[in-house]
C-alpha cells in the first residue's frame, strides 16, 4: 500500500428512508470544513429540487473531503452517496463496490427498518466494513440502547461503541469522523498493475459531455490515456481526469489505485457507459473485468402521452434530455388508437416512474396522460414460441396462450406487531404467498412474502401505508417468473375497444376490478348526445357493464340582444372545456379517466 | 352584418314593481315616478343622438323591466323622439312588454294611440303556487283581466310568456297551463325553461325547493312542442311559438344577425359591424348615456360563428348557399361526418338547401353549435 493510499477512506452512507442520511452527509461536509457553514445549503448532495422535496437521493453522487484527524494526519475522505430506494438497488450495489466501508445510519426513534436491513446486507455482501451510526438522539422518543440492541440482534454487527449523534444539531459528528479513520480500512490495490477502475455513476454535462465517476482499484489513469470499457468493448481517449470537490470538478494529473474521481472522454450519452463496467487501458488491459456487472433492465412499463398531441416532439426531447443522465430510463415510440402518438417507457420501479413523470411535468412543463403501469409478462404461445409482453395491448388472446408467467418478487415488510394481521390480509388479497415471519423484538416483526409484481405496482405501497398508519416499510426484489392465470381486460366505450385502458390481470381478480373501473369511467365521461355503454371484456366475453346516460339539456333558453355577447362567452367556455377532452372514437373522455385505471382504493 | 330594409330599435325600461325571484335582468324595483320621468328624458336624448344617421326603423321593442309601468306622458315623449330620429315605417311592429296589474284601460288606450300594436304579457303559469314561488305580483285571474283589456283595446298581436321547470311544477300542471293558454288563442307564445341564475333569490334557496327532474323537464319541453304545434303554432325558435306570420319581427332580427339599436341601461346594439352595450348603472346612465361598453368589432370569423350560433336557434335554420357565399366554405363539407350523425339521431335536418335543428336538437343546441363551430 502506498502512502497516498494509507490516508484515503472511501465510504458511503446507507440508511432507511428518512433516517437522516443526507443530513449526516451535510454535517460531515460542514465538520470537515470543506463547505463553509455560511455557504451550506441544506443537503448539498441532493442537488435536484425533487430530491430535496422528497428527501430522497435519486442519483448517486460522490464528493472528496479533507479531514485533519486527531492523529495529526490529513485524510482524504471520498463520500459516495447512494440512492436510498429499492428501485435503484443495482446502482446502490455498484456504489458500495467503490467503497471499503459504509456508515449505517439508524434512526434512534425508529430502529432497524426494511431498507436498513436490505442495505446492510448489501454492504455485507460487498465485504464492506460497516460502521453503525445512531441518529436523531436529540429527539425525546430516541431509544439509543434499543437501537444498539437491534443493530446487534437483527443485523448481527457489534454496536457497543458506535457513535450516537444528532445530525440535525451537529452533535457528536467528530466521533463519526474519527471512527472513519480507525474503523474503515484504507484502500488496497496496486498502482503499477494494469488499470482496473469501476464505473459507479455518470452524468451528462453540456460542456464536458459525459462525466464518468470511477473508483480506481488497480493501476493509474491520466489524461491522454487510451482506455477501454470492458463490458461495452468500446475505446476512448481520456480528455481529463480529476476529483469531485463540493463545489465542482477539479482537474488532477492522475487517479491511481484507491482513489475516487471522474474522467471525461468523447462520450456522447450516459447510455454509452454502464454502471458496473470496468475501465482499463487499451494497450495494457487487465486480464479480466471486475465481477458483478449486469445490464439493468426495466421492471415496470407505462405508456406516456402528451395531453396535447401537438407536443409529441417536446415530449421526445424531454425524454431524451432525461435519458442523458439516466441510462435506466428506456423509451420507444408507440401509438395508441385512443391517445395518439406517445412513448412506451420502461422504469426500474414505481418510484422511478413517478420521478420521471414528475420531472417531465415540472421541468418540461408537459401535461401527460399515463397509462396503467405494466410489468413484463412471459407468454408461451400454442406454437411453442415464447414472447415477453411489456404492453397490455400486445397481450395474446386467451386461445393463443399455452402458458403465461408473471414476475414474482420477494417482499420483505417490517412492521409494528399491531399491524401484522392487517398486513397478512393485504398480502393475501394481493396473492402473496407467506414465506416466514420473524419477531425483531416484542414490538416489531419482519414478514416475508412472495408476491406478484403485478400486485405490488397496483397501489400496494399506498395500501400498506394506509393499513399501518405509515409504520410499515417495504423492500422487494425479483425472485423469478411463475406460471399464472392471466387475462387481458379490455374496455369498450360505445362498442369500441380503447387500447390505452387495457391491462393484464389475474383471472380471479378480473371481475371485481372490471366492475370498479367501469364505475370510475362512468364518473369521468361527461354526458354526450347519445347513451354510451361501457363494457369490460375478456376476449369476447363481457364481464362488467355501465352506461353513461345521454345528455338531456344543453340550451340557452333566452337569447336576445345583450345575450348574444353572453352566449358567445358561454360557448367559448364550453369550447375550453372541450379542448381538454380526449376523443376516443366517438366518445369524449376527461383526461382523468385514464387515472381511473391507475388508482383504485385499498381493497383493489 | 346585414342591413335589412329597416333596423330594429330596442328600448330598455329597467323598472319593476317588484323583482321576480328568478330574474337577473337589469331592473330596479320601487323606483320613484320622477326618476322614471328623468330616465325617459335620458332615453329620448339617446334616441335623438341617432337623428343624423337617418335610419329606417321597422320594429320597436319596449322591454324590461316592466315598460308598462311608464306613464302615458313619458311613453309619448319617447315615441316622439323615435319618430323624430328615425324613419318609422307605417307597418312597424311596436311591442310593449307588460305585466298584469300594471295596465288599465286608459293607459292601454294611450299606448295604442302612441303606436303600440303588439303586447307581450308575462304569465308564466296559471297556478297560484307556482306564481308565488316565482315571486310574480299577479294572479291568473288578474292576467285574464289584462288579456281581455288588450283585446278590447284592439291589440291583435299578443304574446304570452310561459315557463317550465319550475319548483313544484309537474308535467300535469304544465299541461293545464298550456291548455288554458291555447284556449285563449294568443298570436304568439314564448315558453322558457327556467334557468337558475346566480345571485337571484331562487338560486340562493334552490336547495330548499323541489325541482322537476331532468327527464321531467324534457318531457315538459316536448309537451309544449307537441301541444302547441297541434294547436297551430309554429315552433319557430328554441323558446318561441307563433301563428303563421305572427313571429316577433323584432326578435327575428337578432337571430338573423341583422342590425339593431338598443337604448337605455344595459341595452346592446349591433350597428356598423360593432356590438356594444350601455352601462348597467342607472345613475351612470342618467349622467352619460353615450358611453360604450364592451365595444367589439365582429369580423368575418365572428360573423361566421354568430350566423351558426344564432341561425340554428331558428326553425328556418341557415341557408347553406347563402352561408357559403358569405364565408367561402360549405358547412356540409366541413362538418360532413357530424352532420350525418346529428341527422341520424334526429337532431338536425338538411332540407331544401337549409340546415336546421329539430325540436329535439334545439334542446341540446349548445352542444351542436359547439360541434359546428370548431375552428371559427
Amino acid at each position: 500500500m502506498t502512502d497516498r493510499q494509507k490516508y484515503i477512506r472511501n465510504f458511503s452512507i446507507i440508511a432507511h428512508i428518512d433516517h437522516g442520511k443526507s443530513t449526516l452527509a451535510d454535517r460531515i461536509l460542514e465538520k470537515t470544513e470543506t463547505v463553509a457553514v455560511r455557504d451550506m445549503e441544506e443537503q448539498i448532495l441532493d442537488n435536484m429540487d425533487l430530491e430535496r422535496e422528497r428527501g430522497i437521493t435519486i442519483k448517486a453522487r460522490a464528493i472528496r473531503l479533507a479531514y485533519k484527524a486527531k492523529d495529526g494526519e490529513e485524510y482524504v475522505y471520498n463520500l459516495i452517496d447512494t440512492p436510498g430506494h429499492v428501485d435503484f438497488g443495482y446502482e446502490v450495489s455498484r456504489s458500495l463496490k467503490a467503497c471499503e466501508g459504509a456508515l449505517l445510519v439508524v434512526d434512534a426513534t425508529q430502529g432497524v427498518e426494511a431498507q436498513t436491513l436490505a442495505n446492510a446486507y448489501l454492504a455485507i455482501d460487498n465485504d464492506l466494513e460497516i460502521l453503525p451510526v445512531i441518529n436523531k438522539i436529540d429527539l425525546a422518543s430516541a431509544d439509543v440502547e434499543g437501537a444498539r440492541r437491534e443493530i446487534e440482534d437483527i443485523i448481527g454487527i457489534p454496536a457497543e461503541d458506535c457513535p450516537a449523534v444528532s445530525a440535525k444539531c451537529g452533535l457528536n459528528i467528530e466521533d463519526v469522523l474519527e471512527k472513519i479513520v480507525t474503523d474503515i480500512p484504507a484502500p488496497e490495490g496496486d498502482p503499477t498493475a494494469p488499470l482496473k477502475a469501476l464505473i459507479f455513476d455518470s452524468h451528462y454535462d453540456p460542456y464536458l459531455g459525459v462525466v464518468v465517476y470511477v473508483r480506481v482499484l488497480d493501476g493509474e489513469m491520466r489524461a491522454g490515456d487510451k482506455i477501454r470499457l470492458m463490458a461495452q468493448g468500446t475505446e476512448f481517449e481520456l480528455f481529463e481526469v480529476g476529483t469531485m470537490e463540493p463545489f465542482g470538478l477539479k482537474r488532477q494529473d492522475s487517479l491511481s489505485a484507491g482513489e475516487v474521481g471522474y474522467f471525461t472522454a468523447s462520450i456522447k450519452t450516459v447510455g454509452d457507459t454502464r454502471v458496473g463496467d470496468t475501465v482499463t487501458h487499451a494497450d495494457r488491459p487487465a486480464d479480466e473485468a471486475l465481477p458483478g456487472f449486469r445490464e439493468v433492465h426495466p421492471m415496470v412499463y407505462s405508456g406516456i402521452y402528451p395531453a396535447d398531441g401537438a407536443r409529441y416532439g417536446d415530449l421526445r426531447d424531454a425524454l431524451e434530455k432525461l435519458q442523458l443522465n439516466d441510462a435506466s430510463l428506456v423509451f420507444e415510440p408507440e401509438t395508441s388508437v385512443a391517445l395518439g402518438f406517445g412513448f412506451r417507457c420502461g422504469f426500474l420501479g414505481l418510484l422511478h416512474m413517478e420521478i420521471i413523470e414528475e420531472r417531465l411535468e415540472r421541468e418540461f412543463n408537459l401535461d401527460l396522460i399515463t397509462t396503467a403501469p405494466s410489468v413484463i409478462y412471459k407468454v408461451e404461445l400454442r406454437g411453442g414460441e415464447v414472447v415477453m409482453i411489456d404492453n397490455p395491448s400486445k397481450f395474446p388472446s386467451p386461445d393463443e396462450i399455452s402458458v403465461a408467467y408473471e414476475p414474482i418478487m420477494k417482499a420483505n415488510i417490517i412492521t409494528p406487531t399491531d399491524y401484522i394481521g392487517g398486513i397478512m390480509d393485504l398480502c393475501q388479497e394481493r396473492r402473496g404467498v407467506f414465506v416466514d415471519m420473524k419477531y425483531i423484538d416484542t414490538e416489531r416483526a419482519e414478514i416475508h412474502y412472495e408476491m406478484p409484481l403485478n400486485e405490488i405496482i397496483y397501489d400496494f405501497f399506498d395500501a400498506l401505508k394506509s393499513r399501518t398508519k405509515g409504520y410499515a416499510s417495504l423492500d422487494y426484489e425479483l425472485k423469478g417468473y411463475k406460471q399464472s392465470k392471466l387475462v387481458k381486460l379490455d374496455f369498450m366505450l360505445n362498442g369500441e375497444v380503447v387500447d390505452a385502458l387495457s391491462f393484464i390481470v389475474f383471472e380471479d381478480r378480473a371481475y371485481g376490478r372490471a366492475r370498479k373501473i367501469a364505475e370510475k369511467l362512468k364518473e369521468n365521461i361527461p354526458r354526450q348526445l347519445f347513451e354510451i355503454p361501457i363494457q369490460a371484456t375478456i376476449g369476447s366475453k363481457i364481464i362488467a357493464r355501465e352506461t353513461v346516460k345521454a345528455m338531456r339539456k344543453d340550451v340557452l333558453a333566452k337569447c336576445y340582444g345583450g345575450d348574444i355577447t353572453r352566449k358567445k362567452k358561454l360557448l367559448e367556455k364550453q369550447k375550453e372545456g372541450k379542448k381538454k377532452m380526449r376523443k376516443l372514437g366517438s366518445v369524449e373522455v376527461t383526461p382523468e379517466a385514464f387515472m381511473a385505471v391507475l388508482r383504485l382504493d385499498d381493497e383493489g | 352584418m346585414m342591413r335589412a330594409d329597416g333596423i330594429g330599435l330596442y328600448i330598455h325600461l329597467p323598472f319593476c314593481v317588484r323583482k321576480c325571484a328568478y330574474c337577473d335582468f337589469c331592473s330596479f324595483a320601487g323606483v320613484d315616478g320622477s326618476i322614471i320621468s328623468e330616465y325617459a328624458d335620458a332615453l329620448a336624448s339617446e334616441i335623438l343622438s341617432y337623428r343624423e344617421r337617418g335610419f329606417k326603423v321597422d320594429t320597436v321593442f319596449f322591454g324590461g323591466g316592466t315598460p308598462s309601468l311608464l306613464s302615458p306622458e313619458d311613453f309619448r315623449k319617447i315615441m316622439r323622439a323615435v319618430r323624430e330620429s328615425f324613419l318609422l315605417s307605417d307597418e312597424a311592429e311596436i311591442t310593449l312588454e307588460a305585466n298584469p296589474k300594471t295596465l288599465d284601460r286608459n293607459k292601454l288606450e294611450a299606448f295604442v294611440a302612441s303606436g303600440v300594436n303588439r303586447i307581450s304579457l308575462g304569465l308564466q303559469s296559471i297556478h297560484e303556487n307556482e306564481l308565488k314561488t316565482l315571486g310574480r305580483i299577479h294572479s291568473y285571474s288578474e292576467f285574464l283581466e289584462t288579456y281581455r283589456l288588450c283585446r278590447e283595446a284592439g291589440i291583435d298581436n299578443v304574446n304570452v310568456d310561459l315557463m317550465y321547470g319550475l319548483p313544484g311544477q309537474t308535467v300535469e300542471s304544465f299541461k293545464e297551463t298550456l291548455r288554458a293558454v291555447i284556449d285563449l288563442s294568443p298570436e304568439h307564445i314564448s315558453v322558457y325553461g327556467l334557468i337558475l341564475e346566480e345571485g337571484t333569490p331562487l338560486y340562493e334557496k334552490q336547495s330548499t325547493l323541489s325541482f322537476p327532474s331532468e327527464d321531467c323537464e324534457y318531457e315538459m319541453y316536448l309537451l309544449a312542442d307537441r301541444h302547441l304545434s297541434r294547436a297551430g303554432y309554429c315552433h319557430y325558435e328554441i323558446s318561441n311559438y307563433s301563428r303563421a306570420g305572427k313571429e316577433s319581427r323584432h326578435n327575428l332580427k337578432y337571430w338573423r344577425c341583422e342590425e339593431y339599436i338598443g337604448v337605455g341601461v344595459s341595452a346592446h346594439s349591433y350597428l356598423d359591424g360593432y356590438r356594444f352595450g350601455r352601462t348597467q348603472s342607472l345613475t351612470e346612465y342618467l349622467r352619460d348615456n353615450r358611453e360604450y361598453l364592451n365595444k367589439e368589432y365582429i369580423d368575418r370569423d365572428g360573423e361566421a360563428l354568430e350566423k351558426i350560433m344564432l341561425g340554428l336557434r331558428l326553425r328556418e335554420g341557415i341557408s347553406l348557399k347563402e352561408y357559403e357565399d358569405l364565408f367561402g366554405f360549405d358547412l356540409t363539407e366541413k362538418y360532413r361526418e357530424k352532420l350525418i350523425t346529428f341527422e341520424k339521431m334526429g337532431y338536425a335536418r338538411i332540407f331544401s338547401g337549409r340546415l336546421s335543428l329539430t325540436a329535439e336538437g334545439f334542446y341540446v343546441s349548445n352542444y351542436i353549435i359547439n360541434e359546428l363551430t370548431e375552428s371559427t
